[in-house]
């Protein structure tokens, strides 16, 4: 381990740093800034060998810069094939953690977690944990070194790790799947290269890709088709922000409890190109690196929402900043455009809206741009990884790979049906040629064994929602024609931890601009103090990165 | 309270060798009942006392209190250079002292109402419907704010409809004190008499009898007889108050830091959260909350050293 560290600092050229290091002796202090070059990259990835069960319904897109949609399917085959032959475990127990966004399900007579541990052949002690504190979580497990055997993290809770140490802590995958080596496991070999990509920190594969595509984007603007519709509005006719901001007029209604706008400031970065988490440096058309905070987009951005929030057309309560209710007011016709994730818009979401309104339909906003050219950057491949714990030896090592193998088993497969849905006629009945949960089945499967590893994601029915697949399919085909990726896309850089705390007060900033407690011209104050503090010093940081190891463009 | 330290004059014998072991026998159960919470309180509050240490340290989750470097007082310069530090020390005060003067006599003159009603049934309704608000949570409890006074809310959408001009509190930071300590008022006033109530049952009938008696009307009897009768039991309930001056509510700020902005709502234990805990800053975080402690230590002692000279218990007998 020493060893290899030593080699990587050089090759860095952060040679003088390995000399603390080993004045420091255990002290992991710093590992390096976490990406990796070229060369290495490509000894180190998987071979790939796609595995296409099913000819998509409605099949994927190509768009620009090697980005394409999801393939879509609107019927599970009636005979599902089988991938996996005989048991892929050996009798081994593993604790897991993933995060959980929503109810987690009681472990106890849990016929889905049975029946799921009883095919894989292995007892996988499932410990899902509250996704939205899961970034407060980890640091003391780290500290604490009480890591389960597998263990799932968000990138966007990497940040705050330092996460180029963080990997020390989880075993090295690179002997067992890079090259050839992965073919032993043909469902991981149908993973795409560009999702093994996002797993290497250091030089070293270290992840297993979860919920990953081929144009992974953080989100979106969507509207309620239903409540344009009967106020003759044609959501095509919307392409720029002005246009957007006249529907601020037309649509608010305060006295009927009705505003246009929830918190729409973070899908106004496609718009304004400023980027959003997780990706946050461009490099501006004279070839300087620039954070997020230093575009003159994210200006005129904040000029727009303040705008907006000081005409009273944004939800009274989204600038009471309570995003956890945001879904509850869409679906409820409180608000009629909102910004989301592109996840907001499967199945389940079109059931809670009908069930409050049965007209609901909820659509995204063609990309728009303020000079006719929209664009918009794409997230790394995968968003989520999951990681082995070092401590466990090389067998237990093969016997999880085995196991992942069997948890991505690509859509149309038996596995895939087990590993989502459970078992037949207890948590899922097939309705219409696709499985729906059944209510035993809503309270017992939970995202818990996808959040280890995931095949492609396909577009499906979900809850018998035709279609919103149909729909989706259709905006995702278009959206991927505009795709670009940003600076240092799926470089997995690790920031100095001295500089974590720096954004805060910018956070906080743009925060009070855009509710209007602040007027703009407070912003210029805010950056200056930012540069001091360290952004310059941060941007030297990825001068460095970029002069040793490229952009990733 | 004075008649009770007269007739217990024992404990005050400064002969302590004879005394110390037949007091040991005589207190035998009572101490054994008390290791639980001892321990519990070495467990959990001296313990952890030692995670102070990162704030003399570069602390590092990887690397541990063991291995992590010291850096002396560099996190403290940091700390004390930052003006985030001192906005958040100022928004504490001041919200403390607002709370001071417009809660702390609250449940005090609810204990006295209550005292005075004479019907045992009123008496329990009123109670009860009081402490209720203490078992909400915080969330709960600024959701129930929000939804009716919030800008979206039913006294906000009342108004609309008929045409009346509007106002959003809970988004304003310059009213920000006073709705805190709305809040705090309608979450725990009731609950707060519960210590007065206790004191006030003590004090005996028959001095009131006694003082009516002898012609003293309503307020007299209030003002010779009740104030004294619980003045010990305020002034210490001052003095652990000033202990907390600089403790204002975690989760209620953090809740609304968000819709009023840092300006207003950051106190010392968001601002160690925010720089500590969220952006992994831990050193950071131990120093503002060691500052915190320390400062909370040094006022308990004052306040404390104030009630003898004024003659009172205090937090202990001198």
């Amino acid at each position: 381990m020493k060893l290899d560290r030593r080699q990587l600092l050089a090759l860095t050229g952060l040679g003088a740093a390995s000399t603390v290091l080993a004045a420091c002796g255990d002290a992991k202090t710093s590992s390096g800034p976490g990406t990796t070059t070229q060369d290495q990259l490509t000894k180190l990835l998987p071979a790939y060998a796609p595995n296409e069960l099913v000819k998509a319904d409605i099949p994927s897109v190509n768009g620009a810069n090697g980005f394409f949609s999801n393939p879509a399917f609107l019927k599970y085959p009636a005979n599902p094939v089988t991938t996996v032959n005989g048991v892929p475990g050996k009798g081994g127990s593993y604790t897991t953690m993933t995060p959980l966004w929503g109810a987690i399900p009681s472990a106890s007579g849990n016929a889905y977690y049975a029946e799921v541990n009883k095919v894989l052949g292995a007892t996988l002690k499932l410990q899902p944990a509250d996704g939205s504190n899961y970034d407060k979580v980890l640091p003391t497990l780290f500290a604490g070194d009480k890591l389960s055997d597998w263990v799932q993290i968000p990138s966007w809770n990497m940040g705050n790790l330092g996460f180029a140490d963080a990997v020390n802590k989880f075993a090295d995958l690179g002997p067992y799947l890079s090259g050839d080596a992965i073919k032993a496991y043909p469902n991981l070999a149908a993973i795409p290269t560009s999702a093994w990509q996002c797993c290497i920190w250091n030089g070293k594969l270290f992840g297993l890709p979860v919920y990953y595509s081929g144009a992974t984007i953080a989100g979106t603007l969507f509207h309620r088709k239903d409540i344009l519709a009967k106020e003759g509005i044609n959501p095509d006719d919307i392409k720029t922000p002005a246009d957007l901001a006249e529907l601020g007029k037309q649509l608010t209604s305060a006295a009927a409890g009705r505003w246009a706008f929830d918190d729409v400031f973070d899908s106004l970065g496609q718009i304004y190109k400023f980027p959003v988490d997780p990706n946050r440096w461009v490099i501006d058309e004279g070839g300087k690196i620039i954070h997020r905070y230093e575009t003159p987009g994210i200006l005129e951005a904040l000029e727009w929402y303040q705008t907006q929030a000081k005409a009273g057309h944004v939800h009274p309560d989204a600038l009471a900043d309570k995003k956890e209710d945001a879904k509850q007011r869409f679906w409820s016709g409180k608000v009629v455009v909102t910004g989301d994730g592109p996840g907001a818009w499967k199945g389940d979401d079109a059931k809670s809206g009908k069930a409050a309104n049965p007209s609901y339909d909820r659509q995204a906003f063609k990309l728009l741009s303020t000079d006719g050219k929209p664009q918009i950057w794409m997230n790394p491949s995968a968003g989520m990884y999951s990681f082995l714990n070092a401590k466990l030896s090389a067998d237990q090592i093969k016997e999880c790979l085995s196991i992942a193998n069997y948890l991505a088993a690509p859509y149309g497969s038996k596995e895939y049906l087990t590993v989502n849905f459970g078992v037949e006629g207890t948590d899922y009945t097939m309705v219409d040629g696709n499985p729906v949960l059944t209510e035993r089945g809503s309270k017992e499967v939970a995202t818990t064994y996808q959040f280890l590893i995931t095949p492609i994601s396909p577009t499906t029915v979900i809850a018998g929602q035709t279609q919103v697949v149909k729909d989706y399919a259709a905006w995702e085909a278009d959206m991927v024609k505009y795709a670009a990726k940003p600076a240092f896309y799926g470089m997995n850089v690790t920031e100095p931890a001295q500089y974590a705390s720096i954004n805060q007060p910018m956070v906080d900033l743009v925060k009070d601009i855009r509710y209007g407690r602040k007027p703009i011209s407070a912003y210029q104050e805010g950056l200056k103090t930012w540069k001091a503090q360290g952004g310059d010093q941060l941007r030297a940081f990825y001068e460095d990165i970029r002069s040793k190891y490229g952009t990733g463009q | 309270m004075t008649a009770l330290r007269d007739a217990t004059p024992a404990l005050r014998t400064p002969d302590p060798k004879p005394v110390k072991k037949s007091r040991f026998r005589r207190d035998r159960s009572l101490l054994l009942m008390v290791i639980p919470a001892v321990l519990l309180l070495i467990v959990f509050n001296y313990v952890p006392m030692f995670g102070t240490a990162t704030a003399f340290q570069r602390y590092s989750i990887y690397a541990g209190f063991w291995h992590s470097p010291w850096s002396g007082l560099e996190t403290f310069r940091q700390l004390f250079s930052d003006p985030y530090f001192w906005s958040a020390l100022g928004n504490t005060l001041e919200l403390s002292l607002i709370q001071l003067i417009f809660y702390f006599p609250i449940p005090i003159a609810l204990a006295l109402l209550l005292h005075s009603i004479m019907s045992t049934k009123v008496r329990t309704i009123v109670q009860s419907v009081v402490y209720l608000p203490h078992f909400f949570s915080w969330v709960l409890a600024v959701t129930i704010f929000q939804q009716m006074l919030g800008g979206a809310g039913a006294l906000n959408q009342f108004l609309r409809q008929h045409d009346l001009g509007t106002f959003d509190v809970m988004t304003n930071p310059d009213t920000f004190a006073l709705l805190v300590t709305s809040q705090v008022i309608w979450k725990e006033a009731g609950w707060g008499i519960i210590v007065f109530l206790a004191a006030l049952a003590a004090i005996d009938t028959q001095l009131y009898e006694a003082a009516a008696a002898d012609g003293a009307g309503r307020w007299r009897r209030l003002w010779h007889i009740t104030l004294p009768g619980i003045r010990g039991v305020i002034v210490l309930m001052l003095v652990l108050r000033l202990g907390n001056v600089l403790t204002v509510g975690f989760e209620q700020m953090l809740i609304q830091r968000g819709a009023v902005g840092r300006d207003a709502a950051e106190v010392l234990d968001t601002y160690a959260y925010y720089y500590g805990v969220v952006n992994a800053n831990f050193s950071l975080g131990a120093a503002a909350s060691l500052f915190k402690g320390v400062l909370s230590l040094l006022f308990l002692l004052a306040a404390n050293k104030i009630a003898h000279l004024l003659g009172e218990d205090g937090l202990y007998r001198r």
